[in-house]
Protein backbone atom coordinates (compact mmCIF):
# COMPACT_ATOMS: atom_id res chain seq x y z
CA UNK A 1 0.00 0.00 0.00
CA UNK A 2 1.36 3.44 -0.96
CA UNK A 3 1.68 6.18 1.65
CA UNK A 4 -1.10 8.26 0.09
CA UNK A 5 -3.55 5.44 0.77
CA UNK A 6 -2.99 5.82 4.50
CA UNK A 7 -3.96 8.46 7.04
CA UNK A 8 -2.21 11.69 8.00
CA UNK A 9 -0.60 10.34 11.17
CA UNK A 10 0.98 7.36 9.37
CA UNK A 11 2.19 9.50 6.46
CA UNK A 12 3.65 11.97 8.96
CA UNK A 13 5.58 9.19 10.69
CA UNK A 14 6.94 8.08 7.32
CA UNK A 15 8.03 11.64 6.49
CA UNK A 16 9.76 12.10 9.81
CA UNK A 17 11.56 8.77 9.56
CA UNK A 18 12.66 9.56 6.02
CA UNK A 19 10.74 6.74 4.34
CA UNK A 20 9.22 9.26 1.95
CA UNK A 21 9.49 12.98 1.19
CA UNK A 22 7.05 15.83 0.56
CA UNK A 23 8.23 15.93 -3.05
CA UNK A 24 7.65 12.21 -3.59
CA UNK A 25 4.18 12.45 -2.04
CA UNK A 26 3.30 15.51 -4.10
CA UNK A 27 4.47 13.92 -7.34
CA UNK A 28 2.46 10.80 -6.57
CA UNK A 29 -0.66 12.81 -5.65
CA UNK A 30 -0.41 14.84 -8.86
CA UNK A 31 0.10 11.68 -10.92
CA UNK A 32 -3.01 10.17 -9.36
CA UNK A 33 -4.94 13.41 -9.91
CA UNK A 34 -4.05 13.28 -13.61
CA UNK A 35 -5.73 9.86 -13.76
CA UNK A 36 -8.87 11.06 -11.96
CA UNK A 37 -12.03 9.69 -13.58
CA UNK A 38 -14.52 11.39 -11.25
CA UNK A 39 -14.22 14.98 -12.52
CA UNK A 40 -12.92 16.01 -9.11
CA UNK A 41 -10.88 19.05 -10.06
CA UNK A 42 -11.52 22.64 -11.04
CA UNK A 43 -7.78 23.04 -11.41
CA UNK A 44 -4.51 21.44 -10.38
CA UNK A 45 -1.81 23.61 -8.85
CA UNK A 46 1.07 21.39 -9.93
CA UNK A 47 3.70 24.06 -10.41
CA UNK A 48 3.11 25.75 -7.06
CA UNK A 49 2.75 22.41 -5.27
CA UNK A 50 6.02 21.01 -6.59
CA UNK A 51 7.85 24.27 -5.86
CA UNK A 52 6.46 24.22 -2.32
CA UNK A 53 7.41 20.56 -1.82
CA UNK A 54 10.99 21.18 -2.96
CA UNK A 55 11.43 23.72 -0.16
CA UNK A 56 10.52 21.14 2.50
CA UNK A 57 13.72 19.30 3.29
CA UNK A 58 13.89 19.20 7.08
CA UNK A 59 11.03 17.21 8.64
CA UNK A 60 9.11 18.76 11.52
CA UNK A 61 8.28 15.99 14.02
CA UNK A 62 5.78 18.17 15.90
CA UNK A 63 3.92 19.37 12.81
CA UNK A 64 1.53 16.67 11.63
CA UNK A 65 0.71 18.45 8.38
CA UNK A 66 4.26 19.14 7.19
CA UNK A 67 4.55 17.96 3.59
CA UNK A 68 1.10 16.35 3.40
CA UNK A 69 -0.73 16.91 0.06
CA UNK A 70 -4.38 17.98 0.16
CA UNK A 71 -7.09 19.73 -1.88
CA UNK A 72 -9.54 22.55 -1.24
CA UNK A 73 -13.10 22.98 -2.41
CA UNK A 74 -13.13 25.78 -4.97
CA UNK A 75 -15.17 28.13 -2.78
CA UNK A 76 -12.20 28.93 -0.53
CA UNK A 77 -10.29 32.05 -1.48
CA UNK A 78 -6.71 31.31 -2.55
CA UNK A 79 -4.28 34.05 -3.52
CA UNK A 80 -3.11 33.80 -7.14
CA UNK A 81 -5.12 30.62 -7.73
CA UNK A 82 -8.39 30.89 -9.70
CA UNK A 83 -11.48 30.45 -7.53
CA UNK A 84 -14.84 30.01 -9.24
CA UNK A 85 -17.18 28.33 -6.73
CA UNK A 86 -18.26 26.20 -9.68
CA UNK A 87 -20.02 29.14 -11.33
CA UNK A 88 -19.42 30.73 -14.71
CA UNK A 89 -19.97 34.15 -13.20
CA UNK A 90 -16.60 33.75 -11.44
CA UNK A 91 -14.65 32.35 -14.37
CA UNK A 92 -11.21 33.89 -14.35
CA UNK A 93 -11.50 35.35 -10.85
CA UNK A 94 -8.17 35.22 -9.04
CA UNK A 95 -8.42 36.16 -5.36
CA UNK A 96 -6.07 38.61 -3.71
CA UNK A 97 -6.28 37.08 -0.26
CA UNK A 98 -6.24 33.69 1.45
CA UNK A 99 -9.08 32.11 3.37
CA UNK A 100 -7.99 31.72 6.98
CA UNK A 101 -8.14 27.92 6.82
CA UNK A 102 -5.92 27.95 3.73
CA UNK A 103 -3.50 30.34 5.43
CA UNK A 104 -3.29 27.98 8.41
CA UNK A 105 -2.62 24.95 6.21
CA UNK A 106 -0.05 26.93 4.26
CA UNK A 107 1.66 27.98 7.49
CA UNK A 108 1.74 24.32 8.54
CA UNK A 109 3.40 23.49 5.20
CA UNK A 110 0.64 21.22 3.98
CA UNK A 111 0.81 21.14 0.19
CA UNK A 112 -2.17 22.24 -1.88
CA UNK A 113 -2.27 20.24 -5.11
CA UNK A 114 -5.59 21.50 -6.50
CA UNK A 115 -9.03 23.02 -6.13
CA UNK A 116 -12.05 20.74 -6.36
CA UNK A 117 -15.38 20.80 -8.14
CA UNK A 118 -18.66 21.53 -6.40
CA UNK A 119 -22.31 22.26 -6.95
CA UNK A 120 -22.59 25.81 -8.24
CA UNK A 121 -22.00 28.28 -5.39
CA UNK A 122 -22.28 25.24 -3.06
CA UNK A 123 -26.07 25.39 -3.52
CA UNK A 124 -26.84 21.75 -4.28
CA UNK A 125 -26.63 18.27 -2.90
CA UNK A 126 -25.87 16.11 -5.90
CA UNK A 127 -22.56 17.14 -7.44
CA UNK A 128 -24.46 17.63 -10.70
CA UNK A 129 -24.88 21.40 -10.94
CA UNK A 130 -21.40 22.93 -11.09
CA UNK A 131 -20.10 24.53 -14.29
CA UNK A 132 -17.69 21.61 -14.89
CA UNK A 133 -20.45 19.01 -15.06
CA UNK A 134 -21.16 15.95 -12.92
CA UNK A 135 -18.87 14.38 -10.33
CA UNK A 136 -18.84 10.60 -10.15
CA UNK A 137 -18.64 8.18 -7.25
CA UNK A 138 -15.31 6.32 -7.47
CA UNK A 139 -16.85 3.20 -5.90
CA UNK A 140 -19.16 2.82 -8.90
CA UNK A 141 -17.11 1.70 -11.87
CA UNK A 142 -20.10 2.06 -14.19
CA UNK A 143 -20.22 5.78 -13.36
CA UNK A 144 -23.95 5.62 -12.75
CA UNK A 145 -23.93 6.91 -9.18
CA UNK A 146 -23.32 10.36 -7.78
CA UNK A 147 -21.06 11.11 -4.86
CA UNK A 148 -23.25 13.81 -3.39
CA UNK A 149 -22.66 17.48 -2.92
CA UNK A 150 -22.01 20.15 -2.67
CA UNK A 151 -18.43 19.21 -1.69
CA UNK A 152 -18.40 16.57 -4.42
CA UNK A 153 -14.87 16.94 -5.80
CA UNK A 154 -13.31 17.07 -2.34
CA UNK A 155 -15.05 13.81 -1.41
CA UNK A 156 -14.10 12.11 -4.68
CA UNK A 157 -10.43 13.13 -4.36
CA UNK A 158 -10.04 11.50 -0.94
CA UNK A 159 -12.15 8.46 -1.78
CA UNK A 160 -10.05 7.96 -4.93
CA UNK A 161 -6.85 7.93 -2.88
CA UNK A 162 -5.43 11.07 -4.45
CA UNK A 163 -4.94 12.89 -1.14
CA UNK A 164 -5.44 11.87 2.50
CA UNK A 165 -7.65 14.85 3.34
CA UNK A 166 -9.60 17.68 1.79
CA UNK A 167 -11.61 20.71 2.86
CA UNK A 168 -15.24 21.37 2.03
CA UNK A 169 -18.11 23.46 3.29
CA UNK A 170 -21.35 22.29 4.86
CA UNK A 171 -24.57 24.37 4.88
CA UNK A 172 -27.15 21.55 4.99
CA UNK A 173 -25.09 18.36 4.85
CA UNK A 174 -22.60 19.14 2.07
CA UNK A 175 -19.68 17.37 3.74
CA UNK A 176 -21.44 14.75 5.86
CA UNK A 177 -23.75 13.32 3.16
CA UNK A 178 -21.00 12.88 0.53
CA UNK A 179 -18.87 11.29 3.25
CA UNK A 180 -21.57 8.65 3.69
CA UNK A 181 -21.73 7.97 -0.05
CA UNK A 182 -17.93 7.88 -0.35
CA UNK A 183 -16.89 5.76 2.65
CA UNK A 184 -15.16 8.67 4.37
CA UNK A 185 -15.07 10.48 7.65
CA UNK A 186 -16.78 13.86 7.17
CA UNK A 187 -16.71 16.34 10.04
CA UNK A 188 -18.00 19.83 10.63
CA UNK A 189 -17.19 21.25 14.07
CA UNK A 190 -19.39 23.68 15.98
CA UNK A 191 -20.53 26.87 14.19
CA UNK A 192 -17.96 29.47 15.25
CA UNK A 193 -15.18 26.97 16.00
CA UNK A 194 -13.44 27.60 12.67
CA UNK A 195 -13.10 30.92 10.86
CA UNK A 196 -15.06 31.25 7.65
CA UNK A 197 -13.06 34.21 6.40
CA UNK A 198 -12.47 33.59 2.71
CA UNK A 199 -15.17 30.93 2.40
CA UNK A 200 -17.67 32.21 -0.17
CA UNK A 201 -20.90 32.64 1.79
CA UNK A 202 -23.98 30.67 0.81
CA UNK A 203 -26.14 31.05 3.95
CA UNK A 204 -23.96 32.38 6.78
CA UNK A 205 -26.31 31.40 9.58
CA UNK A 206 -25.90 27.79 8.42
CA UNK A 207 -22.46 27.70 6.74
CA UNK A 208 -19.63 25.68 8.32
CA UNK A 209 -16.12 24.68 7.28
CA UNK A 210 -15.84 20.88 7.13
CA UNK A 211 -13.39 18.24 5.98
CA UNK A 212 -13.01 14.74 4.62
CA UNK A 213 -10.46 12.35 6.15
CA UNK A 214 -9.92 8.60 6.33
CA UNK A 215 -9.88 8.36 10.11
CA UNK A 216 -11.56 10.07 13.04
CA UNK A 217 -8.13 10.85 14.50
CA UNK A 218 -7.26 12.82 11.36
CA UNK A 219 -10.51 14.78 11.68
CA UNK A 220 -9.51 15.60 15.27
CA UNK A 221 -6.06 16.75 14.14
CA UNK A 222 -7.54 19.07 11.52
CA UNK A 223 -9.92 20.52 14.11
CA UNK A 224 -6.98 21.35 16.36
CA UNK A 225 -5.10 23.00 13.50
CA UNK A 226 -7.95 25.00 12.00
CA UNK A 227 -9.93 26.16 15.04
CA UNK A 228 -9.60 29.45 16.85
CA UNK A 229 -10.52 33.09 16.94
CA UNK A 230 -9.92 35.18 13.85
CA UNK A 231 -9.84 38.97 13.67
CA UNK A 232 -11.23 38.67 10.15
CA UNK A 233 -14.36 36.76 11.20
CA UNK A 234 -16.47 38.07 14.08
CA UNK A 235 -18.27 34.71 14.30
CA UNK A 236 -15.05 32.80 15.04
CA UNK A 237 -14.73 32.20 18.75
CA UNK A 238 -11.76 31.65 21.02
CA UNK A 239 -13.73 29.12 23.09
CA UNK A 240 -11.24 26.61 24.49
CA UNK A 241 -10.73 23.46 22.48
CA UNK A 242 -9.49 20.66 24.74
CA UNK A 243 -6.74 18.33 23.49
CA UNK A 244 -8.43 15.96 21.06
CA UNK A 245 -6.53 12.81 21.99
CA UNK A 246 -9.04 10.07 21.34
CA UNK A 247 -9.37 6.63 22.86
CA UNK A 248 -12.91 5.75 21.79
CA UNK A 249 -14.04 5.46 25.38
CA UNK A 250 -17.84 5.68 25.51
CA UNK A 251 -18.34 4.28 29.00
CA UNK A 252 -21.18 6.17 30.66
CA UNK A 253 -21.95 8.32 27.61
CA UNK A 254 -25.63 8.74 26.75
CA UNK A 255 -26.47 8.13 23.09
CA UNK A 256 -29.89 9.19 21.77
CA UNK A 257 -31.47 7.68 18.64
CA UNK A 258 -34.42 9.58 17.13
CA UNK A 259 -37.09 6.96 16.55
CA UNK A 260 -38.96 8.85 13.81
CA UNK A 261 -35.80 9.15 11.71
CA UNK A 262 -35.11 5.43 12.02
CA UNK A 263 -38.71 4.65 11.02
CA UNK A 264 -38.34 6.74 7.86
CA UNK A 265 -35.42 4.59 6.66
CA UNK A 266 -36.42 1.48 4.71
CA UNK A 267 -33.06 0.02 3.72
CA UNK A 268 -32.70 -3.11 5.85
CA UNK A 269 -28.94 -3.46 5.27
CA UNK A 270 -28.32 0.03 6.62
CA UNK A 271 -30.71 -0.45 9.55
CA UNK A 272 -29.20 -3.81 10.48
CA UNK A 273 -25.64 -2.50 10.43
CA UNK A 274 -26.67 0.58 12.40
CA UNK A 275 -28.37 -1.55 15.06
CA UNK A 276 -25.29 -3.79 15.30
CA UNK A 277 -23.19 -0.75 16.15
CA UNK A 278 -25.76 0.26 18.79
CA UNK A 279 -25.39 -3.14 20.43
CA UNK A 280 -21.61 -2.85 20.35
CA UNK A 281 -21.72 0.66 21.81
CA UNK A 282 -23.93 -0.63 24.62
CA UNK A 283 -21.47 -3.45 25.30
CA UNK A 284 -18.73 -0.81 25.44
CA UNK A 285 -20.56 0.92 28.26
CA UNK A 286 -22.68 3.54 26.51
CA UNK A 287 -26.34 4.09 27.41
CA UNK A 288 -28.46 4.00 24.26
CA UNK A 289 -31.96 5.43 24.35
CA UNK A 290 -34.56 5.85 21.61
CA UNK A 291 -36.11 9.33 21.86
CA UNK A 292 -39.09 11.04 20.25
CA UNK A 293 -38.99 14.08 17.96
CA UNK A 294 -42.37 15.48 16.82
CA UNK A 295 -43.01 14.36 13.25
CA UNK A 296 -44.35 17.75 12.06
CA UNK A 297 -41.06 19.33 13.07
CA UNK A 298 -39.01 16.70 11.26
CA UNK A 299 -41.19 17.22 8.18
CA UNK A 300 -40.49 20.94 8.49
CA UNK A 301 -36.70 20.57 8.22
CA UNK A 302 -36.53 20.67 4.44
CA UNK A 303 -38.87 23.61 3.73
CA UNK A 304 -37.35 25.54 6.62
CA UNK A 305 -33.89 24.94 5.21
CA UNK A 306 -34.96 25.91 1.69
CA UNK A 307 -36.63 29.11 2.83
CA UNK A 308 -33.79 30.33 5.02
CA UNK A 309 -30.93 29.24 2.77
CA UNK A 310 -32.46 30.68 -0.43
CA UNK A 311 -33.20 33.99 1.31
CA UNK A 312 -29.68 34.30 2.68
CA UNK A 313 -28.12 33.22 -0.62
CA UNK A 314 -30.08 35.78 -2.62
CA UNK A 315 -28.73 38.53 -0.42
CA UNK A 316 -25.17 37.21 -0.12
CA UNK A 317 -24.63 36.77 -3.83
CA UNK A 318 -25.80 40.24 -4.81
CA UNK A 319 -22.13 41.21 -5.06
CA UNK A 320 -21.66 38.89 -8.06
CA UNK A 321 -22.27 41.73 -10.47
CA UNK A 322 -19.90 41.02 -13.35
CA UNK A 323 -18.06 44.28 -12.67
CA UNK A 324 -15.69 43.34 -9.87
CA UNK A 325 -15.61 39.60 -10.60
CA UNK A 326 -15.61 37.27 -13.53
CA UNK A 327 -15.13 37.58 -17.26
CA UNK A 328 -15.60 41.01 -18.84
CA UNK A 329 -19.20 41.18 -19.91
CA UNK A 330 -20.04 44.15 -22.13
CA UNK A 331 -22.81 46.71 -21.96
CA UNK A 332 -23.56 50.39 -22.42
CA UNK A 333 -24.57 50.90 -18.80
CA UNK A 334 -23.48 49.16 -15.63
CA UNK A 335 -27.00 47.75 -15.38
CA UNK A 336 -26.52 46.21 -18.84
CA UNK A 337 -23.24 44.64 -17.71
CA UNK A 338 -24.79 43.25 -14.52
CA UNK A 339 -27.85 41.94 -16.34
CA UNK A 340 -25.71 40.18 -18.90
CA UNK A 341 -23.25 38.83 -16.35
CA UNK A 342 -25.93 37.43 -14.07
CA UNK A 343 -28.05 36.08 -16.93
CA UNK A 344 -25.14 34.26 -18.56
CA UNK A 345 -23.12 33.58 -15.42
CA UNK A 346 -25.71 31.85 -13.26
CA UNK A 347 -27.20 28.50 -14.15
CA UNK A 348 -30.94 27.94 -14.28
CA UNK A 349 -30.92 26.28 -10.86
CA UNK A 350 -29.23 29.22 -9.16
CA UNK A 351 -31.64 31.69 -10.74
CA UNK A 352 -34.60 29.67 -9.50
CA UNK A 353 -33.15 29.59 -5.99
CA UNK A 354 -32.56 33.34 -6.02
CA UNK A 355 -36.13 34.04 -7.15
CA UNK A 356 -37.42 31.81 -4.34
CA UNK A 357 -35.21 33.72 -1.92
CA UNK A 358 -36.48 37.03 -3.26
CA UNK A 359 -40.10 35.90 -2.98
CA UNK A 360 -39.86 34.81 0.65
CA UNK A 361 -38.22 38.13 1.50
CA UNK A 362 -40.91 40.28 -0.18
CA UNK A 363 -42.57 42.56 2.35
CA UNK A 364 -45.97 40.90 1.80
CA UNK A 365 -44.51 37.41 2.37
CA UNK A 366 -41.84 37.88 5.00
CA UNK A 367 -44.05 37.24 8.00
CA UNK A 368 -45.69 34.09 6.64
CA UNK A 369 -42.60 32.62 5.00
CA UNK A 370 -39.16 33.86 5.99
CA UNK A 371 -39.85 34.90 9.57
CA UNK A 372 -42.05 31.85 10.13
CA UNK A 373 -39.24 29.60 8.88
CA UNK A 374 -36.85 31.31 11.29
CA UNK A 375 -39.31 30.75 14.15
CA UNK A 376 -39.77 27.11 13.21
CA UNK A 377 -35.98 26.79 13.13
CA UNK A 378 -35.90 27.99 16.73
CA UNK A 379 -38.61 25.51 17.74
CA UNK A 380 -36.68 22.67 16.08
CA UNK A 381 -33.48 23.72 17.85
CA UNK A 382 -35.28 24.05 21.19
CA UNK A 383 -36.60 20.50 20.73
CA UNK A 384 -33.11 19.30 19.89
CA UNK A 385 -31.70 20.95 22.99
CA UNK A 386 -34.33 19.20 25.14
CA UNK A 387 -32.95 15.88 23.88
CA UNK A 388 -29.44 17.01 24.85
CA UNK A 389 -30.63 17.57 28.42
CA UNK A 390 -30.58 13.79 28.73
CA UNK A 391 -28.06 12.80 26.06
CA UNK A 392 -24.44 13.51 25.14
CA UNK A 393 -24.82 12.76 21.43
CA UNK A 394 -27.45 11.83 18.86
CA UNK A 395 -26.51 8.92 16.62
CA UNK A 396 -28.32 8.06 13.36
CA UNK A 397 -27.67 6.64 9.90
CA UNK A 398 -26.20 9.50 7.86
CA UNK A 399 -28.39 8.77 4.84
CA UNK A 400 -31.32 6.45 4.11
CA UNK A 401 -29.64 4.83 1.10
CA UNK A 402 -26.33 4.23 -0.61
CA UNK A 403 -25.35 6.82 -3.23
CA UNK A 404 -28.30 7.26 -5.62
CA UNK A 405 -28.03 6.87 -9.36
CA UNK A 406 -27.91 10.02 -11.48
CA UNK A 407 -31.14 8.93 -13.14
CA UNK A 408 -32.91 9.00 -9.77
CA UNK A 409 -31.56 12.39 -8.71
CA UNK A 410 -32.39 16.00 -9.40
CA UNK A 411 -31.90 19.34 -7.76
CA UNK A 412 -35.43 20.32 -8.62
CA UNK A 413 -37.73 20.62 -5.64
CA UNK A 414 -39.70 17.48 -5.02
CA UNK A 415 -42.87 16.91 -3.06
CA UNK A 416 -41.43 13.57 -1.97
CA UNK A 417 -38.52 13.51 0.38
CA UNK A 418 -37.45 11.44 3.34
CA UNK A 419 -36.82 12.66 6.82
CA UNK A 420 -33.84 10.33 6.72
CA UNK A 421 -32.47 12.42 3.86
CA UNK A 422 -32.87 15.77 5.62
CA UNK A 423 -32.02 15.23 9.28
CA UNK A 424 -28.34 16.19 8.98
CA UNK A 425 -29.48 19.81 8.54
CA UNK A 426 -30.37 19.75 12.25
CA UNK A 427 -26.65 20.17 12.88
CA UNK A 428 -26.66 23.34 10.77
CA UNK A 429 -29.82 24.77 12.33
CA UNK A 430 -28.27 24.42 15.79
CA UNK A 431 -24.60 24.80 14.76
CA UNK A 432 -23.63 21.50 16.39
CA UNK A 433 -20.49 19.39 15.82
CA UNK A 434 -21.49 16.54 13.53
CA UNK A 435 -19.43 13.72 12.06
CA UNK A 436 -20.16 10.99 9.52
CA UNK A 437 -18.19 7.74 9.73
CA UNK A 438 -18.34 4.66 7.48
CA UNK A 439 -20.64 1.88 8.71
CA UNK A 440 -20.58 -0.68 5.93
CA UNK A 441 -21.13 -1.55 2.28
CA UNK A 442 -24.13 -2.57 0.20
CA UNK A 443 -23.75 -3.67 -3.41
CA UNK A 444 -20.15 -2.50 -3.25
CA UNK A 445 -21.19 1.01 -2.23
CA UNK A 446 -20.39 2.50 1.19
CA UNK A 447 -22.83 3.97 3.68
CA UNK A 448 -22.26 5.83 6.93
CA UNK A 449 -23.57 6.78 10.34
CA UNK A 450 -23.62 10.23 11.91
CA UNK A 451 -22.85 11.39 15.43
CA UNK A 452 -23.98 14.88 16.49
CA UNK A 453 -22.91 16.34 19.80
CA UNK A 454 -23.58 19.43 21.87
CA UNK A 455 -22.20 22.80 20.86
CA UNK A 456 -18.44 22.98 21.43
CA UNK A 457 -18.40 19.35 22.63
CA UNK A 458 -16.16 18.16 19.79
CA UNK A 459 -14.23 15.84 22.08
CA UNK A 460 -17.25 13.76 23.11
CA UNK A 461 -18.58 13.75 19.54
CA UNK A 462 -15.26 12.49 18.20
CA UNK A 463 -14.89 9.94 21.01
CA UNK A 464 -18.18 8.27 20.03
CA UNK A 465 -17.18 8.40 16.36
CA UNK A 466 -13.83 6.81 17.20
CA UNK A 467 -15.61 4.05 19.12
CA UNK A 468 -17.80 3.32 16.10
CA UNK A 469 -14.75 3.32 13.83
CA UNK A 470 -13.16 0.75 16.14
CA UNK A 471 -16.33 -1.36 16.10
CA UNK A 472 -16.62 -1.39 12.30
CA UNK A 473 -12.91 -1.55 11.56
CA UNK A 474 -13.60 0.75 8.60
CA UNK A 475 -10.67 3.17 8.81
CA UNK A 476 -8.43 4.24 5.93
CA UNK A 477 -11.02 3.52 3.27
CA UNK A 478 -10.48 4.44 -0.36
CA UNK A 479 -11.20 2.69 -3.63
CA UNK A 480 -7.52 1.75 -3.80
CA UNK A 481 -7.55 -0.28 -0.60
CA UNK A 482 -11.16 -1.46 -0.29
CA UNK A 483 -10.13 -5.06 -0.94
CA UNK A 484 -8.01 -4.94 2.19
CA UNK A 485 -10.86 -4.04 4.59
CA UNK B 1 -49.02 36.33 0.47
CA UNK B 2 -48.54 37.47 -3.09
CA UNK B 3 -50.03 34.98 -5.58
CA UNK B 4 -47.46 33.29 -7.81
CA UNK B 5 -47.76 34.02 -11.49
CA UNK B 6 -45.38 34.66 -14.33
CA UNK B 7 -45.48 38.51 -14.19
CA UNK B 8 -44.52 38.36 -10.51
CA UNK B 9 -41.59 36.06 -11.23
CA UNK B 10 -40.46 38.16 -14.20
CA UNK B 11 -40.51 41.22 -11.96
CA UNK B 12 -38.53 39.37 -9.26
CA UNK B 13 -35.87 38.13 -11.68
CA UNK B 14 -35.57 41.59 -13.26
CA UNK B 15 -34.99 43.09 -9.83
CA UNK B 16 -32.36 40.41 -9.27
CA UNK B 17 -30.76 41.54 -12.55
CA UNK B 18 -31.10 38.42 -14.67
CA UNK B 19 -33.51 37.07 -17.24
CA UNK B 20 -35.00 33.60 -17.55
CA UNK B 21 -36.65 31.71 -20.39
CA UNK B 22 -40.35 30.89 -20.56
CA UNK B 23 -39.59 27.24 -19.79
CA UNK B 24 -37.57 28.24 -16.74
CA UNK B 25 -40.45 30.34 -15.44
CA UNK B 26 -42.84 27.42 -15.92
CA UNK B 27 -40.54 25.12 -13.96
CA UNK B 28 -40.20 27.75 -11.28
CA UNK B 29 -43.99 28.01 -10.93
CA UNK B 30 -44.05 24.22 -10.43
CA UNK B 31 -41.35 24.49 -7.78
CA UNK B 32 -43.24 27.23 -6.00
CA UNK B 33 -46.31 25.03 -5.95
CA UNK B 34 -44.29 22.35 -4.15
CA UNK B 35 -42.51 24.77 -1.84
CA UNK B 36 -45.70 26.54 -0.79
CA UNK B 37 -47.39 23.21 -0.04
CA UNK B 38 -44.45 22.34 2.19
CA UNK B 39 -44.54 25.79 3.74
CA UNK B 40 -48.21 25.19 4.45
CA UNK B 41 -47.09 22.28 6.62
CA UNK B 42 -44.92 24.71 8.52
CA UNK B 43 -47.93 26.99 8.83
CA UNK B 44 -49.76 24.23 10.69
CA UNK B 45 -47.12 24.04 13.40
CA UNK B 46 -48.55 25.67 16.48
CA UNK B 47 -46.88 27.67 19.22
CA UNK B 48 -44.33 29.46 17.07
CA UNK B 49 -45.72 32.99 16.82
CA UNK B 50 -44.30 33.99 20.18
CA UNK B 51 -40.80 32.76 19.31
CA UNK B 52 -38.02 35.10 18.31
CA UNK B 53 -36.92 34.39 14.72
CA UNK B 54 -33.60 32.52 14.79
CA UNK B 55 -31.00 34.38 12.76
CA UNK B 56 -27.92 32.43 13.88
CA UNK B 57 -27.37 29.27 15.96
CA UNK B 58 -26.25 30.99 19.15
CA UNK B 59 -24.57 34.15 20.36
CA UNK B 60 -20.83 33.88 19.84
CA UNK B 61 -18.80 34.40 23.00
CA UNK B 62 -15.09 35.14 23.08
CA UNK B 63 -14.74 37.08 19.87
CA UNK B 64 -13.54 40.51 21.00
CA UNK B 65 -13.45 43.48 18.64
CA UNK B 66 -10.09 43.75 16.95
CA UNK B 67 -7.92 46.79 17.50
CA UNK B 68 -8.58 49.69 15.16
CA UNK B 69 -5.21 49.67 13.49
CA UNK B 70 -4.42 50.01 9.82
CA UNK B 71 -3.66 46.76 8.04
CA UNK B 72 -2.07 46.10 4.67
CA UNK B 73 -3.86 47.47 1.62
CA UNK B 74 -3.80 46.43 -2.03
CA UNK B 75 -1.29 47.91 -4.41
CA UNK B 76 -2.63 49.42 -7.63
CA UNK B 77 -1.38 46.42 -9.59
CA UNK B 78 -3.13 44.02 -7.22
CA UNK B 79 -6.37 45.99 -7.40
CA UNK B 80 -6.31 45.69 -11.20
CA UNK B 81 -5.57 41.95 -11.22
CA UNK B 82 -9.12 40.84 -12.00
CA UNK B 83 -10.19 43.84 -14.01
CA UNK B 84 -11.06 43.12 -17.63
CA UNK B 85 -11.02 46.73 -18.80
CA UNK B 86 -8.48 49.28 -17.60
CA UNK B 87 -7.70 52.85 -18.57
CA UNK B 88 -4.71 54.83 -17.28
CA UNK B 89 -4.21 52.43 -14.39
CA UNK B 90 -7.82 52.62 -13.29
CA UNK B 91 -10.87 50.36 -13.61
CA UNK B 92 -12.88 51.32 -16.68
CA UNK B 93 -16.64 51.13 -16.16
CA UNK B 94 -19.62 52.02 -18.31
CA UNK B 95 -20.74 55.63 -17.97
CA UNK B 96 -23.06 56.18 -15.04
CA UNK B 97 -23.83 59.89 -15.49
CA UNK B 98 -24.26 61.82 -18.73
Amino acid sequence: MAWLDLNIQVIHDALVSGQTTPLALTEEALARAQLDTCNSFECLTAEQALAHARTLTVPEPNNLFWGIPYVLKDNFSTTAIPTTAGSNILNGYIPLYDATVYAKLKAANAILIGKTTLDELAMGGTGMTGHKGWQYNPYDEKKERLIGGSSSGSAAAVASGIVPFSLGSDTGDSVRKPASYAGLVGFKPTWGRISRYGLFPFAPSLDHVGYFTRTVDDAASLTTLLSGQDDQDATATNQTLPPLILSGNVKGLRIAVIEQVIRSIKDQTILKRFEETLVALTLAGAHVEYVQFPLPLLNAIYPTYMTISCAEATSNNANLDGLRFGPGYQGKTYQDVMMQARTEGFSELIKRRFVIGSYVLMRENQHDLFLRAQRVRRLIVDTLNEIYQHADVIYLPAAPTIAPKFTDSSDRLSSEYLIGDSHLALGNFAGLPSITIPLGFKDGMPFGGNVMGKAFAEFTTLEVAKAIETITGLANLSVRNRSQV
Amino acid sequence: MKPIDKPLLVDASTRLLFTMTDNQYELLITEFDILLKQMALIGQIINVDHLEPMTFPFAIQGSPMRQDVAGPTLTQAQALTNVSQQLDGQIKLPKVVG
